[in-house]
């Protein structure tokens, strides 16, 4: 129940949850949703208490910081299901300042002239990504390959799965580009791998671990990389 | 989950791998089994710092980058200290 038009009297769970992909949708708090109701209601009586005491002292600091403590809070439990016993583990054959680095996000980042065009779907906006949610996390994901060298007028990104704001005013808040660059420059690292990859990390589990990711390893692999930066959002 | 499935895969296939994950999602980092993550305390969305803060986007990446020649043994994880802060209101 998302409708804040209806006639009949929002429960407090109806409310919580419509910030998830519902009326009010906003991707930063889609973790209210994970919420109970009463731990919901806390939420909201200790943010509208720090967003008074602000009116006085002007410290936005606090109110984040309570965002950031109730998102962990939220976030608990999820993704518990993908369990393992054992971590990989192999040693890089030389120091990081000798070796060519990868680069592959989640950010959902892809290059004006090369939009993967989810379902056919030419153009896609943000809010229709949003919108779209339960396709992608039934969709196989699509790798989209960004060269080091492109105009930053040309970095594009879409992500049904999170308050993309953030990265739509500087990609490095997931997208390391000029971060890397400057580091090869400086000789942190050997090299910067081109191109870097980025793809929607809203996706289907089985079908990454199946069917995409074989071939992205051996895509890699093909462009000579010695180690691999991973940056999921 | 996404990244952890394609952290552990490169890393099977004898690519080392490192993964920057927000706090929120450590626990995902910790029972999927990572060779090496790297937690920052940024809110969901913004894993290496906030728009227009290259000083801590950097610090975040060396620190990533530096697991590559420190980590001996996978399941490392280091949690960067550093709280949240916004960036430039103009990047």
């Amino acid at each position: 129940m998302t409708d804040i038009e209806s006639d009949a009297a929002e429960t407090l769970e109806e409310f919580k949850n419509s910030f998830s992909y519902g009326a009010r949708s906003d991707l930063t708090f889609k973790f209210l949703k994970s919420l109970s109701p009463e731990d919901a209601g806390e939420f909201f009586r200790q943010l509208l208490g720090e967003v008074g005491r602000s009116l006085d002292h002007g410290e936005v600091g606090p109110i984040h910081q309570l965002v950031f403590d109730w998102q962990v809070r939220g976030y608990e439990k999820s993704g518990r299901s993908h369990e393992y016993d054992t971590a990989p583990f192999v040693a890089p054959a030389k120091p990081v300042s000798a070796s060519k680095v990868g680069v592959l996000t989640s950010s959902g980042h892809f290059p004006a002239w090369d939009d993967p065009n989810p379902f056919g779907i030419e153009n896609m906006t943000q809010v229709e990504a949003e919108a779209r949610i339960s396709e992608f996390m039934r969709d196989t994901p699509a790798l989209s390959a960004i060269p080091i060298d492109i105009d930053s007028g040309d970095l594009r990104v879409r992500h049904g799965g999170y308050d993309v704001r953030s990265v739509s005013r500087d990609p490095e808040v997931a997208f390391p580009l000029q971060t890397l660059i400057a580091l090869e420059a400086e000789g942190v690292i050997g090299e910067l791998s081109s191109p870097m990859y980025s793809f929607t990390g809203a996706t289907s589990q089985g079908r990454l671990r199946r069917q995409a990711l074989p071939g992205w390893i051996d895509r890699l692999k093909g462009d000579g990389i010695d180690v691999l930066l991973l940056v999921p959002v | 989950m996404s990244v952890g499935h394609v952290a552990r895969g490169f890393e099977e296939a004898g690519i080392p791998t490192v993964s920057v994950f927000v706090r929120a999602f450590r626990h995902v980092a910790e029972v999927m089994k990572l060779p090496r993550t790297v937690i920052t305390q940024h809110p969901m969305g913004r894993p290496l710092g906030g728009p227009g803060d290259p000083q801590r986007q950097r610090t975040v990446i060396e620190a990533a980058l530096g697991l590559f020649d420190s980590a001996t043994a996978g399941g490392t994880v280091v949690e960067i200290g550093d709280t949240w802060r916004p960036g430039a209101v103009n990047p």
